[in-house]
């Protein structure tokens, strides 16, 4: 203990030189800013500046590049909770108790919850990784194929509890957006699925255009021509900050959020997308008031937003203490730590204590700023709302063209958003729900490859996921939570068939 | 607002969109800033090869020379997207040794290719990266004559991890098997990044990998290098004999990285590409980013270039014609 | 008879059975040994009976007719005008073609003064290429003219 604090005297010696803190500064900055806006997210933002990070040195490098990272999950929920525009991937959830606790008038409160539980959860899980890197990495390391499959299958079950309404409708999106996820190249095979010879649809439909397409175009196509344009109530100042309630209803979500993203992002390769997704769903099934959600519920953007950040942290476990890429960010931040001569591997944390303990000093440094950058701003970010709407929206559709367009230099991805963006709208009208889409379809081609992987691992036995601890726990697990159900649907079944007799008969048996 | 109104103003604009044409240069070579495709994503091996070369030719050619990533399809998406742009010299391409692969593949399961090989006029190679097999420090195969004996006795038994189906990874241990006679079991990852953790873990036996990422799990212990697929021995790891010393010439596989032109690009710009080339990698600050990526280079052009990709495309092409279609039980 | 779940399951089954003719052409593969058609197939199977599922329960949604449709036509102009910046965006470049459309959409469809219009259509287009191409360095499309 008294090594590490040692150790973290020295990080922040680092942490606290003016050029370090400048860097910091400015890869929190264009994070938020990257974040903000819709449609690019941090893995863009991050191989963008990558170039301008040569001449640094390494540890300034990385303290920029990190920020632009978590700086991201921060900003990311500003347009989600003003426009129910997702800033980036990870913020959809909050689009939809964000949006409409904004609605109501209480943006404020969204954006501080936001805020305040984007700087618990990073900073705690910081905490985290300091003292657990090593040994959370070598567990990381035991997620194999079928550990992927049973934990993507437990996700599988959090799409039943992720929106109110018809459970079989929610259920469609959700088999609607696993078979958009089915399109591309199928990565155990070579073969083409559905992509009629434009090349660009090999690895998908992505993401972001599904994600900005269902969730901002569709809004703006929902909205912009309705006779009375929508009624933001104008918020007061006092109303900017949350009420003594909604601090109280905010706590536990952000503590339970802090866990479970940090857990999700320590496995490599998961998508950190999807802390948000089980966190909502989380906090819906643990919720006292589980019709809020989609109402307003404070808790569904506190948990979510809360995740999405301690997961950045997590994913920094693996690609710190083993030199192993969690994902597709930590590889672009371990190919600039490489081009900087600082080879990673599980060296690391001895041969470069500098870099390391400085690298964590920033994060807390960056947290700090990026709290204090983001609170005052709630004041001028809710102000958006004041801008007529009739020139608010194209410029929303501006920005989420020139978001996507961004990721990757494609106009195919525009097309994308823009035939989801149309999806969405039928969708709307017609009273589904669109957010299982956006989980199905970043949980399909990875749920399909785990199970793929394991088959061809264990040369074709299904056993295999019962044979392996961590997998046949899940499982085991996973099923526990079915049945739990099923004896609930049919208790409540019971109750209601023996509760008729009752009334009829008017008096208690 | 009459109704006209609302209709002309879209009409004009698409009219005007069908007719909108990029007006064309006619000065010397170059004149403008050049656009070096690279068609995987940032942070990869491709693209922190082509930053230096961008660099160190952009100081020859007196013109900005801009790295732009475009990704998609394991390449396919950026490599299609060179060898059909305007063979004017101001875009090239920086390919890996998959280009060879992916029309071969495309062959295989009947579409249309993305691009052909014949598409692009070769500038020069720029480096060539021999891949090693490692295994886990625990392993019980020692050398590469151990593990191919094992795999002779147990077929399909020990598995090993790539970055993708027909990828570079997969195709060098399909070499292997073929010029050893052995038969792996393969289990396909998204990516050199994951492949590699997979090994790590413990969920695959083997993995065929590029020295870079693979250098510092060896000196911290973790992996233990077999053999390599080069023609010489890699500077780093002088112990690890090549496969060709142990008796296996045809398992000769680099993971190489190549400039490129579409074809039709006129003479004299693709001879003053080459001169860039040339005079770049000669460049110190050029060797040194180099260095630190742990790349050797390995600079050929003109002729010995267009041996060395013709020899490497045949030999891959072969290879992916062996592995065929996975045919399904 | 014509609710939204009625439209909505029927058009869910009608994917279902685009999907399993498009995926005929991929092997399916065994239980064992799944191919690339396997999990198309399955999931098209189960869309098909949730498909059905809506439409048997959707007796008692809204008529399509009841759910307002009064914002559709300027949702379609919007539409096409996000199809107009698609095509136009490597054709034209991306200041002409957001020019373009801004000015289409705040002048003539929001119907505010033309130098309004003007000011904000030119500020927002050439103001976002600035902030992309050359601080955030996004390469954005450039049209005829280098614009």
């Amino acid at each position: 203990m008294a090594e590490t604090l040692q150790n973290l005297g020295l990080g922040f010696s680092i942490a606290l030189q003016p050029a370090v803190l400048l860097y910091a500064f400015v890869g929190c900055v264009v994070g938020t800013l990257v974040g903000v806006l819709p449609g690019v997210g941090p893995l863009a933002g991050i191989s963008l500046l990558l170039p301008a990070t040569f001449g640094l040195t390494a540890t300034n490098a990385i303290v920029m590049l990190a920020g632009i990272y978590y700086g991201a999950m921060y900003g990311g929920s500003t347009t989600s909770i003003l426009m129910r525009i997702p800033g980036e991937a990870a913020s959809v959830m909050t689009c939809i108790d964000g949006y409409a606790m904004a609605r109501k008038g209480r943006a404020g409160a969204a954006l501080a919850i936001a805020a305040i539980g984007s700087f618990v959860a990073g900073t705690v899980s910081v905490v985290a990784l300091m003292l657990l890197a090593p040994p959370l990495a070598s567990f990381a390391l035991r997620f194999g194929p079928p550990e992927y499959f049973a934990l993507l299958l437990l996700g599988l079950l959090v799409l039943a509890y992720m929106s109110g309404g018809s459970m079989v409708k929610s259920l469609a999106m959700a088999v609607l957006g696993l078979l958009l996820g089915m399109i591309g190249i199928d990565q155990m095979s070579g073969y083409f699925r559905f992509s009629y010879g434009i090349v660009e649809l090999g690895d998908g439909l992505g993401v972001v255009p599904i994600a900005v397409g269902l969730f901002g175009i569709a809004e703006v196509l929902a909205t912009a021509g309705q006779e009375v344009p929508p009624q933001v109530l104008k918020p007061k100042l006092r109303d900017l900050l949350p009420s003594r309630q909604e601090w109280r209803d905010s706590v536990m979500p952000i503590g339970r959020g802090t866990v479970l993203g940090f857990l999700i992002g320590i496995i490599p390769g998961s998508a950190h997308i999807i802390s948000s997704f089980v966190s909502y769903a989380v906090e819906r099934r643990l919720s006292r008031h589980p019709e809020e959600f989609g109402q307003g519920a404070v808790a569904g953007v506190a948990g979510p937003e809360s995740a999405n950040n301690s997961a950045t942290s997590g994913a920094f476990v693996p690609m710190l203490a083993l030199g192993v890429p969690s994902g597709p960010i930590p590889a672009v931040m371990l190919a600039a730590l490489m081009v900087h001569g600082v080879s990673p591997g599980p060296l690391l944390i001895k041969e470069q204590p500098e870099l390391f303990w400085g690298f964590i000093a920033s994060m807390y440094v960056g947290n700090l700023m990026l709290l204090a950058l983001n609170l005052p701003m709630v004041g001028i970010f809710v102000n958006v709302l004041r801008v007529p709407y009739s020139l608010l929206y194209p410029s929303i559709i501006m920005f989420c063209v020139v978001g996507v367009y961004a990721v990757n230099g494609s106009v195919v991805d525009v097309g994308i958003a823009i035939v989801m963006g149309a999806l969405g709208y039928i969708l709307r009208k017609l009273g589904f729900e669109t957010a299982p889409i956006v989980l199905g379809a970043i949980l399909a081609p990875m749920i399909e490859l785990a199970l793929r992987q394991s088959l061809a691992m264990s040369d074709g036995q299904y056993t295999i996921f019962v044979s392996r601890p961590i997998s046949g726990t899940l499982l085991a697990f996973g099923a526990a939570l079915v049945l739990l159900n099923l004896v609930s649907w049919m208790a409540r079944g019971l109750d209601w068939r023996r509760r008729i007799p009752l009334d009829e008969k008017g008096e208690n048996s | 607002m009459t109704r006209l109104r609302l209709v002309l103003l879209p009409l004009l604009s698409i009219v005007a969109v069908a007719i909108a044409q990029p007006v064309a240069a006619q000065e010397p070579y170059p004149s403008r800033p050049i656009s070096l495709v690279v068609p995987f994503p940032p942070g990869g091996v491709a693209d922190l090869t082509a930053r230096p070369v961008a660099g160190a030719m952009e100081k020859v050619l007196k013109q900005p020379v801009g790295v732009v990533n475009k990704t998609g399809a394991a390449g396919a998406v950026g490599m299609q997207f060179v060898a059909t742009s305007k063979p004017d010299g101001y875009t090239l391409l920086l390919a890996l040794s998959s280009i060879s692969i992916i029309p071969e593949a495309d062959k295989l399961f009947g579409r249309p290719p993305a691009f052909t090989v014949d598409q692009f006029a070769p500038v020069a190679l720029i480096s060539a990266d021999p891949t090693i097999l490692v295994v886990r420090a625990e392993s019980p195969w020692k050398t590469a004559k151990e593990f191919i004996d094992d795999a002779k006795k147990r077929p399909g038994q020990i598995s090993f991890s790539s970055s993708g189906i027909y990828g570079t990874l997969h195709m060098a241990m399909e070499l292997l098997s073929n010029a050893a006679g052995i038969k792996l079991r393969h289990v396909p990852y998204g990516g050199a990044g994951p492949a590699l953790t997979a090994l790590l873990g413990g969920h695959v036996d083997a993995l065929a990998s590029g020295p870079a990422v693979v250098l510092p799990q060896i000196k911290a212990g973790k992996l233990r290098a077999l053999a390599g697929w080069g023609d010489k021995r890699v500077a780093a790891l002088p112990e690890i004999p090549t496969f060709k010393e142990l008796g296996y010439p045809e398992a000769e596989f680099y993971i190489w990285a190549g400039l490129f032109a579409p074809k039709g690009t006129p003479e004299p710009v693709l001879a003053k590409l080459r001169e860039a080339a040339r005079v770049g990698v000669a460049d110190p600050e050029f060797k040194s980013a180099m260095d630190k990526l742990e790349t050797p280079i390995t600079f050929k052009q003109g002729a010995e270039f267009q041996k060395f990709f013709e020899t490497d495309a045949h030999r891959l092409a072969e290879g992916v014609r062996k592995v065929g279609r996975i045919e399904q039980k | 008879m014509w609710t939204t779940d009625r439209i909505g399951g029927s058009a869910l089954c009608l994917l279902a059975v685009l999907v399993m003719w498009e995926s005929r052409s991929l092997p399916l593969g065994s239980w064992r040994n799944p191919g690339p058609g396997y999990f198309p197939v399955l999931l098209a199977v189960i869309l098909l009976v949730l498909g059905g599922l809506v439409w048997a329960m959707g007796g008692g949604a809204a008529l399509i007719a009841a759910v307002g449709w009064g914002e559709a036509r300027q949702a379609v102009i919007i539409l096409a005008v996000c199809v107009f910046i698609c095509l136009g965006l490597e054709r034209l470049g991306y200041r002409l073609t957001m020019l373009a459309a801004l000015l289409f959409l705040v002048w003539l469809v929001e119907r505010r003064s033309f130098v309004t219009a003007a000011a904000f259509a030119f500020a927002l287009a050439f103001g976002t290429y600035y902030l992309f191409d050359t601080l955030l360095r996004v390469p954005l499309p450039r049209g005829p003219f280098n614009v």
